[in-house]
């Protein structure tokens, strides 16, 4: 008997690992596809809801999913964030994508910042901000890659997916009659860039470097104002 | 009969190999099974979270630092059994100790796998990453052949702590690839 305690212990954890998994399947809501990998049946309910099969499979070359499967399973979530450097580390990029919403934020930490709406479906993203400023992409489960236009300089990127406590993190204030609007990047890696406007509703605000953002309080101290910032996400749909 | 073949017998040699290469296989079949699912997976970015913590990141770096400390805990009382503590005798209940500091240990680390894995999957988009994601499943394949060994009878005395040792430094390189990065990075909250 007492020899069996080592297997008992292994049995006990893997018994507490199937238990998670399944619960965390059971709590992940059916939008977030749950195509977990399905040897030879991809997961027959959530494929079907919002992807029609050829637009994504053509849109996204990815990597990540086992096309050998399942050729016509969901490639793109619903919910994600994604943020990266910009190839030639020029700036960096954030998207946040929420059920076929989306929001982007380009920024150099100094001058060239820029916000962008849009939408995303099947894998594409298509985003304008002021003065010309665009996004395009397309997405996958791991990464974004794509194009942005922000003050006429047009970088590329590849970024990948991110999680709280990295992300998006957008602050607005009103100071002497003026919509300040600061922005900030916090990459995976836990560096951050951020720049801020001082005239958000300028046809073509100006942007400056922003005030450090403390990330665990949410607030960043831009002279004798305390900027309180708010997450972008699309995973928890904050800021949408 | 020389000196040296006794020290070197093959017959003796093979059964220990015999006696150590299926737990290393299905070690490594674990190890593998985990990290092959966390590739193919596609990671969903959410999994069941634990209430009262501010986010999953903290809830698994303070689970795995709490692993962690047990793990030391593992390896001092693992020195005190084997008397390697300089004027310090084994106390009786110091096995009791070693065993259940180690099945917390190890269930301790089970949610957090399993949140990385569904969560997150198997990358490698930085060193950091890749690392974590590699030794992340080689430490539960590491466990598995340790307590495979265990009750084998017969098996050298050297093997065990070596096994030991290799699923500790996992596990604290584990920690330091993603719970110290985490507590550093973004300072030390609940």
């Amino acid at each position: 008997m007492r020899r069996n305690t080592p297997l008992i212990t292994l049995l006990t954890g893997a018994a507490l690992g199937v238990i998670l998994l399944i619960a965390s399947m059971l709590s992940t809501p059916s939008k977030t596809p749950a195509g977990y990998t399905a040897g030879a049946t991809p997961a027959p309910a959530s494929s079907a809801a919002t992807q029609p099969p050829p637009a994504s499979a053509t849109a996204t070359p990815s990597p990540a999913s086992p096309s050998a499967t399942a050729p016509a399973v969901v490639t793109a979530p619903d919910k994600a964030d994604y943020a990266g450097r910009v190839q030639g580390d020029g700036a960096s990029v954030a998207i946040s994508i929420h059920n076929g919403q989306a929001i982007a934020y380009v920024c150099n930490g100094s001058a060239i910042e820029a916000w962008y709406k849009g939408t995303a479906v099947n894998g594409v993203l298509i985003m304008t901000g002021k003065n010309n400023a665009h996004l395009s992409a397309i997405y996958d489960f791991g990464k974004a890659t794509g194009d942005v236009l922000a003050h006429g300089t047009d970088y590329r990127f590849t970024i990948g997916i991110v999680h709280k406590p990295s992300g998006l993190y957008q602050a607005t204030a009103v100071v002497r009659g003026a919509t300040v609007k600061a922005g900030w990047i916090v990459l995976s890696n836990g560096s951050k860039v951020g720049s801020l406007e001082s005239d958000a509703n300028a046809a073509a605000p100006s942007a400056t470097q922003a005030p450090d953002l403390d990330v665990a309080t949410g607030t960043a101290q831009d002279g004798n104002v305390v900027l309180h910032a708010t997450m972008v996400s699309g995973a928890t749909g904050s800021g949408f | 009969m020389t000196t040296r073949q006794d020290a070197l017998p093959p017959a003796g040699a093979n059964s220990t190999a015999a006696k150590l290469v299926v737990p290393c296989l299905i070690g490594a079949l674990v190890a593998l099974t985990l990290g092959i699912y966390g590739r193919l997976h596609n990671p969903t970015g959410v999994a069941i979270n634990i209430a009262g913590f501010s986010s999953p990141g903290s809830v698994k770096s303070w689970l795995a630092t709490a692993a962690t400390v047990l793990a030391i805990v593992q390896v001092g009382s693992a020195l005190v059994m084997y008397g390697k503590v300089p004027r310090v005798t084994a106390p009786s209940w110091i096995g009791g100790l070693h065993r259940w500091s180690g099945r917390i240990a190890f269930l301790l680390t089970v949610p957090v796998a399993i949140h990385c894995l569904y969560a997150l999957g198997f990358q490698h988009y930085s060193t950091r990453v890749l690392i974590h994601s590699v030794l992340g499943c080689a430490f539960f394949g590491a466990f598995t052949v340790k307590m495979l060994i265990l009750p084998r009878k017969g098996v050298p005395g050297w093997v065990l702590p070596v096994v030991g040792a290799v699923v500790f430094a996992v596990l604290v390189a584990v920690w330091f690839t993603s719970a110290f990065w985490f507590f550093s990075t973004f300072g030390i909250k609940r």
